[in-house]
């Protein structure tokens, strides 16, 4: 086994390669434009210089004049689209500002005009050339601007229903032995997944054809048909391969109705591929956070008192929030718990969800304050968080599915050396580097959605899984196809898997952690109605409950299944008595407690995540520790992370190979959001000043040190059938938290404010 | 692209604009897309075709294209080899790394009339035969990789790190693979790979 591969411990299936390896080591995997097109125009976006106002007049002389142009289209020819609502609200939009519509400005950096060219050169020479003039109005940039406006979350964002508490907060606070308060605050970051945010629609008579990558292509199928006025059935949105998501594909970005309304228009397929820097503010991005925290404790450090305050930035007309204090308030055992989230509205385009989107700000603030806090009681972190673990939430008294915080602290200080650490700051170096170790706990919740599915077997045991989830880097190729060998029994090369097509068995967002989970649960679901088909056809007395699960293995691991045998069931006689070539089974599966109109709004491209702390009369989270040592040269003030250490447990671990992977990419996630990421605003004009991929640091591999991922085995019946809680968010949760207190470890300096780089560092 | 603040090319008259929009903040007067200046005077349109012929994975192709298009969008919309991935086409995320001649080299800051009579590798010549190269294989085995967009670039970029002698050590390969961003952050991984692949591809 290489490092890659982990050999696989209880409760983990097996670290065989991706699925879609070859496709993507030989250039064969073709992304949303990639495809082929015939005989497309090239579109290029102009996108506005002031961030409100209005446009006074265009002139496109100059653009016109251009060779090659076809068509330039602005808010006074554009097609008319109808509205589409805020995700959030039922609608499918990530932004309810829509361009192109009328001359207003609403933030910088909109779409104000498309170029539509024979070629992409002359698209873009063209777009170049088109003259705006505006009437403009100072903009509010971001918290200490003047002109913005604050209101509580709760009561303008339909999916942020309550501010937790529990018990008597003030009474508590004011009463307890060991007090913190200390605030927090998070930048602006933005996802830069690799692969551009690029379009191309192709019309073929009245139906619609769209290549654009998605992680959430039923969403985007619906809300396109929506915005053109059509019926849904005839979008079908394409993407087998998605070149990064972390959150900035899931909701529908205004620019795709745009493009396939000129597309119909033209009567021509088009293609668009915007630039990097456009990319900063046509799609969505995590808005910058503020946070106050508020710890009592006794000596003993058992917490009696917690408030978290959080404050987000959103646009003017959209309400959005993450509102993390769902999660920061049931973390640890507290009986008097308070909070509040408040939306600081600017003239900015609608944030969005970015890989954890409520847990990474949320939990630096509170897992920095746990550290404060040790720091005040003379305690090592690692127990505080021991002292405070708890297996039942304080704000409703449900207990944890399964939760194993502490078996991960205890095996990753252990692989750490988090003995050796002296406990005083500054006390320990290594020639002109402090040297600080520090540690924080991760969790995300364990989330579900509606999925169907349909599976194909063979009589030569070749089988066809179709479901419309997205391959965004996760394995989720692999782990569906691992899913339908092991149910069925069949060799995992005789799989094939098609997904990333709105033509396909509807499956949901792939965010929130929730694919595995919810697809492996309906492929295995299909994949069983299959094997009671044959069975009946063989053993025709028998039921399926009483039989299969000692001769197919259910819920057995796969090793053991082939072990009995390497045909448990005999395909072919079954075949023979069914009298057909083909098995074929669609299904469709929910989550326990999902609503009766689940699988209507899972055709219609609404996702209904059920989970985390929002089930009924249990909470589900996935759990982690993390611990880092970082150098601080003492002259210089450089700040290096050599290494990174996390052990994590979340359920099932489908294949430790990806697992692994994503763990490491998230961790490599968070040290980047800790002393690398942040987007820099210009306050005076409300524009992203870094947004290129040299001024928006994100590492490289220089920057990475050596990390290390330890998946704890962990079983949890309560979840779903496939037993799995998603990792893809948890491992960049813990990270900011640990890097700023070994920081503090190593300098004796608390950095409250991410990200922290040298000039930061008051050695 | 930023605009050019008040560039007289803009075919406005600033003073005139900032009497009319009295009271309105100073503000730029073209659109973030406006970065060139219009009044160079004009030399031959470059919109109008040139021929080309480009050497690519043994082959060669006569293409009709614009005079600015780059080896990138040659490769990927006329020649329809789109291994090679556009990420930044500023030459910040080495995402269409392809080798010339044997370097590597970004294929978004490259004319394609620049490259003529070079041979250019891709990602779809190096397997050979159905054969994965040493490099493709060892990206497999190390799960070099999750969403697989920068892949072809970084293969590309091992391929020629390990060539150049760049694959010593550890830290050679971190070193001088960090001209391909991957934003999944496979990076151990990808370390990992070109220690694997670098002794097979020296043995030649």
């Amino acid at each position: 086994m290489t490092a890659a591969a982990p050999e696989p411990k209880a409760n983990m299936g097996h670290p065989v390669p991706r699925y879609d390896a070859a496709a993507k080591v030989t250039g064969r995997a073709t992304y949303a434009s990639d495809m082929p097109l015939d005989n497309p125009a090239y579109a290029f976006l102009v996108t506005s210089a002031i961030a409100k106002g209005r446009i006074d007049g265009f002139g496109l002389d100059d653009a016109k004049a251009v060779r090659g142009v076809i068509d330039i289209v602005t808010h006074e020819n554009a097609p008319k689209l109808k509205e589409s609502k805020l995700f959030s609200n039922g609608g499918y939009a990530g932004t309810t500002i829509q361009p192109l519509k009328s001359a207003d400005i609403a933030h910088d950096g909109q779409i104000i005009a498309v170029v539509i060219a024979e070629t992409y050169e002359a698209a873009r020479e063209a777009a170049n050339r088109v003259k705006v003039s505006y009437t403009a109005v100072e903009p509010s940039s971001s918290f200490d601007s003047p002109g913005t406006t604050t209101a509580a979350a709760k009561g303008q964002n339909a999916q942020f229903k309550e501010d937790p508490e529990a018990g008597d907060f003030a009474k508590a606070f004011d009463q307890a032995e060991v007090k913190l308060t200390a605030s927090y605050a998070t930048p602006t970051q933005h996802h830069n997944p690799m692969e551009l945010f690029t379009t191309s629609c192709a019309w073929m008579g009245d139906n619609l054809v769209i290549y654009e990558g998605s992680q959430y292509v039923y969403g985007l199928k619906n809300g396109v048909a929506e915005q053109l006025g059509i019926d849904a059935d005839k979008v079908r949105v394409v993407n087998p391969y998605v070149g990064g998501g972390f959150g900035s594909r899931g909701s529908m970005t205004p620019r795709t109705a745009i493009i396939a309304g000129i597309a119909k228009r033209l009567n021509r397929p088009i293609k668009l591929v915007p630039t990097r820097d456009q990319g900063f503010t046509i799609a969505t991005y995590r808005a910058e956070t503020r946070h106050e925290i508020r710890l009592g404790a006794g000596r003993d450090g058992k917490l009696m008192a917690l408030r978290h305050e959080g404050a987000e930035v959103s646009s003017r007309p959209d309400a959005y929030c993450v509102g993390g204090t769902k999660t920061t308030t049931r973390l640890y055992a507290c009986p008097n718990v308070s909070s509040l989230v408040s939306i600081v509205r600017a003239d900015r385009n609608t944030p969005g969800f970015m890989r954890s989107p409520p847990e990474v700000p949320y939990l630096f603030a509170l897992e920095s304050a746990m550290d404060e806090l040790a720091v005040k009681l003379n305690m090592d972190p690692v127990e505080l968080r021991r002292i405070n673990d708890t297996t039942v939430e304080p704000i409703g008294g449900k207990p944890y599915t399964s939760r194993s915080l502490m078996a991960c602290f205890d095996e990753a200080a252990k692989t750490f050396g988090w003995s050796q650490r002296s406990p005083q700051p500054k006390s320990m170096s290594d020639g002109d580097w402090l040297v600080g170790y520090g540690c924080a706990a991760t969790c995300y919740p364990t989330q579900m959605a509606p999925s169907a599915a349909r599976v194909r077997l063979q009589r030569d045991g070749r089988t066809r899984v179709e479901i419309a989830g997205h391959e965004i880097g996760t394995g989720a190729y692999t782990v569906i196809a691992q899913t339908a060998s092991e149910r069925l029994g069949v060799p995992l090369e005789k799989v094939a898997v098609f997904m990333g097509d709105s033509d396909l068995p509807p499956a949901p967002v792939a965010g929130g952690s929730n694919s595995t989970a919810s697809t492996c649960s309906a492929v295995m679901m299909v994949c069983d109605q299959i094997r009671q088909r044959l069975f009946k056809a063989v053993m025709p007395g028998d039921s399926l409950a009483d039989k299969a699960k000692e001769t197919v293995g259910i819920s057995q691991t796969p090793s053991t299944q082939a072990a009995k045998s390497d045909r448990p069931l005999d395909i072919e006689k079954a075949f023979d008595a069914l009298g057909v070539g083909v098995v074929e089974e669609y299904g469709e599966w929910k989550p326990e407690g999902a609503p009766l109109d689940s699988f209507k709004a899972m055709h219609s491209g609404h996702a209904r995540l059920i989970g985390g702390p929002e089930m009924k009369d249990k909470i589900a989270y996935a759990f982690g520790a993390e611990f880092v040592e970082v150098r601080v040269n003492r002259f210089t003030h450089e700040i290096r992370c050599p290494r990174l250490v996390g052990a994590f447990a979340a359920g099932r671990i489908m294949n430790p190979r990806t697992a692994r992977s994503q763990l490491m990419g998230g961790l490599i996630w968070g040290m980047s959001s800790a002393l690398l990421e942040a987007t820099e605003i210009d306050e005076r004009n409300a524009r992203y000043v870094n947004d290129n991929l040299a001024d928006y640091l994100v590492p490289v591999n220089a920057d990475v040190p050596n990390v290390e991922v330890i998946l704890l085995s962990e079983q949890d019946e309560q979840i779903n059938p496939a037993g799995v809680k998603g990792l893809g968010e948890l491992a960049n949760v813990g990270t900011n938290a640990a890097i700023c207190n070994a920081i503090y470890h190593a300098t004796g300096q608390r950095i409250r404010k991410l990200p922290v780089r040298l000039e930061n560092i008051e050695v | 692209m930023s605009e050019k603040p008040g560039s007289g090319a803009s075919g406005f008259d600033r003073r005139a604009f900032m009497a009319g929009a009295a009271g309105s903040a100073l503000v730029p007067m073209a659109a973030r897309a406006a970065a060139q200046d219009a009044s160079v005077p004009a030399a031959r349109d470059p919109a109008l075709p040139v021929d080309v012929t480009l050497r690519v994975n043994g082959k060669d192709s006569r293409l009709r294209i614009d005079a600015r298009t780059t080896v990138l969008d040659a490769l990927r919309e006329h020649l329809k080899l789109t291994g090679s991935k556009k990420g930044c086409d500023h030459g910040q995320c080495g995402a269409c790394t392809v080798l010339i001649d044997d370097r590597r080299v970004v294929s978004c800051l490259t004319l394609a009339l620049a490259a003529e009579g070079q041979e250019i590798t891709t990602i779809e010549g190096l397997a050979t035969d159905d054969r994965l190269h040493p490099m493709q294989q060892a990206f497999v085995d190390n799960d070099a990789f999750q969403c697989g967009y920068c892949t072809p670039g970084q293969i590309m970029s091992a391929v020629a790190c390990v060539k150049e002698g760049h694959a010593g050590s550890e830290a050679d390969i971190r070193e001088y693979m960090s001209g391909n961003i991957c934003r999944c952050a496979a990076y151990p991984n990808i370390v990992a790979a070109v220690k694997q692949a670098a002794p097979e591809i020296m043995k030649g």
